[in-house]
């Protein structure tokens, strides 16, 4: 019983557990030796890179059954036409330049030359054809399926292909977003894939994509095994975000499942993890100045903030919101959290954002005389709001202990209501709260991060953001190319968001990552999770 | 009689315990909720005794109204879930015949689930709330209340003094009252003792695994999850609820044996 | 003793309908959507009803829980709704694991507790009592969590004689194995034997004041002879119980104890579940150690007479 269930697995391998320490010395080398012994092994010991997951991928099909470990995992392993560079602008990956129709609405792409699948295979445009049909197809249940068809950005109408390495998609509208739709993670980077990755049948086996690691291995719930791809076409250039300069520097990079914080901790001090990275700032204090360990972070593109239902009969007022905005002091609430790792923020736009400009940056300066008055003017008298947190998530949780003693002090009664996480979610997409401390993770693009925000409540009750003027706003932020003007629009937009205050930004978070000193070659990143390519263990 | 070096300590405890608890309704060192985000972590000194926690609040105040909090959970689970299971083992045992079989269908059906999981399955359709967990813990554990008093009843009544008391024609309600009952009492009460301190320890465990009484209630359980990050560089935050845990279980359970060595009817004319 | 075997087999057929319905509607019961945990908080109104009726939630209850007893009967649990894998497979990989290791610990616990129990009670009141009772109070008063992740400081990261984290299935490497597998039985053991230990001695003690131990006494055994031939298995009925509780309610209780040393073991697939509304695996995974459960319990009843002399087979 279980062989082979549960896991996808090339064979097993002695090697697959990583124990130094002295007294084990014996168990590594018998284990290494066996590891040599095996006929394609070279002279010197294969390197090894050891990553942590704090819970294991949903699946190996790109941007289906997917959480951001997936993406994460397989964003080594796939690679789009298109992908996201490190200032998170668009630049090219498996198509070497494109070209827009005057009309916006049809996209062809020139494929690079000579590129091969991990399965030996060229790529060609028949493969970008089947890949895109695929996503396409309702069945794979692709997660940005909904923003290519109607009713989303614009709806995907043909992919054709034009000679070997040539391909186009025609839209049914322009859609400035397009491109970075594409390239998003949790759309699986819109990963180009060959045939061979379903059976005859069409049923997912294994993702054999382009990137500078294959799939090798996969045993649940504990490891995920990527080796490299000896054939691998970098784009040529300096590393820039997802799109150029991936080359693999280790053999192979195994993703431990590790759910416990602490224990991934341990299993960094004692060696037997090299990168840990999505750091919870509460673990910092242990690895802070430990001889070994070293700390690298980067400001998130993510989104924290105080939720608050507008159409509560009292928190419906916009007098009071304010009072509640004003009474919290963000930037202590930021450092404290996070640890000095995060940035408060006062809008939607995160602060990485090259939109987040002096009107989105201006700080709101706590004043609790002045939400007292405001409290009195709209006949408050400390009736008590429930503030929806959870557990999973330490930032949240934490904002909900700080934001009820920080409004204690104006005179707001918060009652801190723990659910857990799935409830909380159910809770927020219905709209069913008074308050709730909740994080929105990185989107590549303002506008994207204000749609999540703004719409009908009546139609979509996820939405926090229901004025027409928003929606009008959002509307034009995303018909719009030109980047000066939309700056323009999302000084409005951040303007008319603080006039409102329809919930309160609280900070963007850090991501902070903790490495071996062994480890080389470590880039932290705004947009995404752990990034595995170029990175060395000495 | 005398007093046994048992009952003493135990008895210290728990008064020391409830001392505790009814100064902790009028009275604590600060405001439990109250934050000081310039003074994290800070470790005991004459200003927080025992430290304060990563948001700098006061972890003895914090200490002293979780004493409420999880005492009093776990003595409403342990008296319902005694109470309910006494009643259910004691029919169960001393009947017979097919509404034994009935009760421990029903009771072996809910005692197949693990307690720890059917209490976090119940805390999940009840949300999390204090009366949540109570009910969920109480549910959990009624079913072991009731296989252990019905297996002592099964014992007792085969003893010689229960034929005595049948065969002198006393009523069946009687004799368990008055002979089956007491005799019952003493796994018990081992059990009560026992089953207050797996209730404190559930309690942790609920909130290690996320779904305790829902913090920022400063339950024990809540205090000593929460200071898990900390266990190298601020260990004084897990100091006050783990002291307060042994303790509090330290003495019940020695005043359970106390009372277990002086109910036990053999002793007894 | 065939039909009596056979009679208690039967019963728990209905034991484990009851257990099957309470799982199914409680499950149900539970605020929160599987769909909308697994496509996060991004997802749209459509691609949740479009997973809804994948998954066969749009169906009513009834015909979703005859559905699945239907497979259940025939050994198919259903496939898990975040992984797509078949749950059946999933629990009896996940159980290994957890059986071998809640075995173990609890059957050194109860060594432990026998050995202490008996101590205790027949060195009463004496230093050696004290040093029993307060050693297992203690140990009963101590978190399992607590005490593994104080393990692991010490054996794993100050002293590094142990690994800290990861597991290899028996099968690839026995050695390593049993290396992963020292600190959560050594947890598990030490946080059960107290409790144990303390019924043991209770039941002792009741056993040393009954007459036939005196009339043992008086016949010129030695006291080793009195308490292995008379006080010990007349004791340990009680406890026997006990353990049989033990065994079961650590079957999901284990879950901390994975959690602390990540092992991928049936409690913490269980508690994952429930978080992440993953309803065919809860209900598989509730379903199994239902039935493991009662298995247990037949097996603690089968033996329980052969300690207690005073409950017969009926």
């Amino acid at each position: 019983m279980g062989k082979g269930r549960g896991y996808w697995v090339a064979k097993p391998s002695l090697t697959t557990v990583a124990l130094d320490p002295s007294p084990f010395r014996a168990g590594l080398a018998l284990a290494l030796a066996a590891a040599l012994a095996t006929p394609s092994a070279a002279a010197v010991a294969p390197s090894l890179l050891r990553a942590r997951l704090n819970a294991d991928i949903l699946s190996s099909d790109p941007g289906t059954r997917r959480d951001e470990n997936t993406d994460a995992v397989l964003l080594h392993v796939v690679e789009g036409l298109v992908a996201v560079r490190e200032d998170t602008s668009i630049g090219p990956l498996l198509a070497s330049r494109w070209t827009v129709a005057p009309d916006g609405k049809t996209y062809v792409f020139q494929l690079r030359p000579g590129i091969v699948f991990h399965n030996g295979a060229p790529l060609t445009s028949a493969d970008v054809v089947w890949s895109l049909n695929r996503y396409l197809d309702p069945k794979t249940r692709w997660r940005c399926l909904s923003d290519l068809s109607k009713g989303g950005l614009a709806e995907v109408t043909a992919v054709t292909a034009h000679g070997p390495l040539t391909v186009s998609i025609s839209l049914d509208r322009p859609a400035p977003l397009f491109l970075k739709t594409l390239a998003r993670a949790d759309c699986g980077g819109t990963g180009i894939l060959q045939r061979a990755s379903v059976d005859p049948h069409g049923a997912w086996v294994a993702p054999i994509g382009t990137g500078p690691f294959r799939f090798a291995a996969w045993k649940r719930n504990q490891y995920i095994e990527l080796r490299r791809f000896d054939r691998y076409q970098a784009r040529p250039g300096p590393p820039d975000g997802n799109t150029g300069g991936k080359t693999a520097a280790v053999d192979t990079v195994r993703f431990l499942v590790i759910p416990d914080g602490s224990a991934a901790r341990a299993a960094l001090l004692r060696g037997e993890l090299d990168v840990l990275d999505n750091l919870n700032p509460v673990e910092l204090a242990a690895l802070r100045g430990k001889s070994g360990v070293r700390i690298q972070s980067a400001p998130s593109d993510d989104l924290y903030a105080l939720l608050l239902q507008t159409r509560d009969p009292l928190l419906r007022d916009p007098r009071f919101r304010r009072a509640l905005a004003i009474s919290l002091d963000t930037a202590a609430l930021t450092r404290a959290i996070t640890r000095g790792e995060g940035r408060p923020d006062s809008g939607p736009v995160p602060s990485p954002s090259p939109f987040y400009g002096p009107v989105e940056s201006a700080p709101i300066r706590p004043d609790l005389a002045q939400a007292r008055r405001l409290l009195t003017a709209c006949g408050y008298r400390g009736q008590a709001i429930k503030l929806a947190t959870n557990q999973r998530y330490p930032l949240m949780f934490d904002s909900a202990v700080v934001i009820q003693a920080m409004a204690k002090q104006a005179g707001i009664n918060f009652e801190i209501e723990t659910l857990d996480w799935a409830t909380q979610l159910a809770r927020y997409a219905a709209g069913d709260y008074q308050a709730m401390t909740f994080g929105y993770s990185a989107r590549l693009d303002p506008s994207l991060t204000f749609a999540s925000l703004i719409g009908d409540k009546a139609k979509d009750p996820r939405k926090v953001w229901d004025t027409p003027a928003a929606r009008r706003l959002l509307d034009r932020s995303m018909a719009e190319a030109d980047p000066v003007r939309r700056q323009a629009v999302f000084d409005d937009l951040t303007r008319a968001w603080r006039q409102d205050t329809p919930s309160v930004v609280l900070f963007n978070s850090g991501r902070i990552t903790a490495l071996r000193s062994t480890v080389s070659g470590y880039r932290s990143w705004p947009a995404q999770q752990q990034r595995l390519w170029g990175v060395a263990v000495n | 009689m005398r007093l046994r070096p048992n009952a003493l300590i135990g008895g210290l405890l728990v008064g020391a315990l409830l001392a505790v608890i009814a100064l902790g309704l009028v009275w604590t060192p600060y405001d439990p909720i109250a934050i000081d985000l310039d003074h994290p972590l800070a470790p005991p000194s004459w200003r927080h005794w025992f430290g304060a926690d990563e948001f700098g609040r006061d972890v003895l105040s914090r200490a002293m109204v979780g004493a409420r909090i999880s005492a009093s959970v776990a003595a409403e689970t342990v008296a319902v879930a005694i109470g309910a299971g006494t009643v259910i083992g004691l029919t169960a045992g001393f009947l017979r015949g097919w509404p034994d079989r009935a009760l421990m269908m029903l009771n072996d059906a809910m005692l197949a689930f693990p307690s720890l999981l059917l209490a976090l399955a119940v805390i999940a359709v009840l949300g999390a709330s204090r009366n949540g967990i109570v009910l969920a813990l109480t549910l959990a554990y009624i079913p072991s209340v009731t296989r252990v008093v019905r297996g002592a009843v099964l014992s007792i009544r085969e003893r010689e003094f229960i034929e005595a008391s049948k065969v002198s024609g006393d009523s069946p309600l009687y004799t368990m009252a008055r002979h089956v009952l007491p005799n019952a009492l003493p796994p018990v009460l081992v059990l009560a003792t026992g089953l207050f301190g797996w209730v404190v320890l559930s309690e942790s465990a609920l909130s290690f695994l996320g779904v305790g009484v829902p913090p920022p209630a400063p339950t024990w359980g809540n205090m000593l999850a929460a200071s898990r990050p900390y266990m190298e560089t601020a260990a004084w935050l897990s100091i006050a609820p783990g002291l307060c845990i042994a303790a509090t279980l330290l003495g019940v359970n020695m005043l359970g044996d106390a009372l277990r060595d002086w109910l036990d009817p053999r002793d007894a004319p | 003793m065939l039909p009596y075997l056979a009679k208690r087999l039967l019963l728990t057929i209905p034991t484990l309908g009851l257990v099957a319905v309470i799982v199914f509607v409680l499950i149900r019961l539970v605020p929160g959507d599987p769909a909308v945990v697994m496509l996060g908080e991004g997802a749209d109104k459509a691609s949740i009803l479009a997973l809804h009726r994948d998954l066969g939630l749009d169906r009513p209850f009834p015909v979703q829980f005859l559905v699945w007893v239907g497979h259940a009967v025939r050994g198919d649990l259903g496939t898990s709704i975040a992984t797509g894998e078949p749950v059946a497979g999933l629990i009896v990989e996940r159980f290994q694991l957890t059986a071998a290791i809640v075995l173990v610990a609890v059957g050194l616990a109860t060594a432990l507790a026998i050995c202490g129990g008996l101590l205790a009670a027949w060195k009463r009141d004496t230093a050696w009592d004290l040093g029993v009772v307060g050693a297992a109070t203690l140990l009963l008063s101590v978190p399992s969590f607590w005490l593994g992740l104080m393990l692991l400081m010490v054996f794993g990261l100050r002293l590094g004689w142990l690994p800290v984290v990861g597991y290899v299935p028996a099968t690839e490497n026995a050695r390593l194995a049993l290396l992963f597998l020292v600190l959560p039985i050594a947890t598990l053991t030490l946080t059960e034997s107290g409790v144990l230990t303390r019924m043991m001695r209770a039941s002792a003690i009741d056993v040393l004041g009954l007459d036939y131990v005196t009339h043992a006494r008086a016949k010129g055994l030695s006291e080793l002879t009195v308490l292995r031939r008379h006080v010990f298995p007349n004791a340990f009925a009680p406890t026997l119980t006990l353990v049989g509780l033990t065994l079961g309610h650590l079957l999901g209780g284990i879950a901390v104890i994975e959690t602390v040393f990540t092992l991928p073991g049936l409690g913490r697939l269980m508690v994952d579940a429930i978080l992440a509304r993953d309803y065919p695996v809860v209900q598989g995974c509730l379903l199994s150690t239902g039935l493991v459960y009662v298995l247990i319990n037949l097996a603690v009843d089968l033996i329980y007479p052969l300690f207690d002399p005073r409950v017969a087979v009926a």
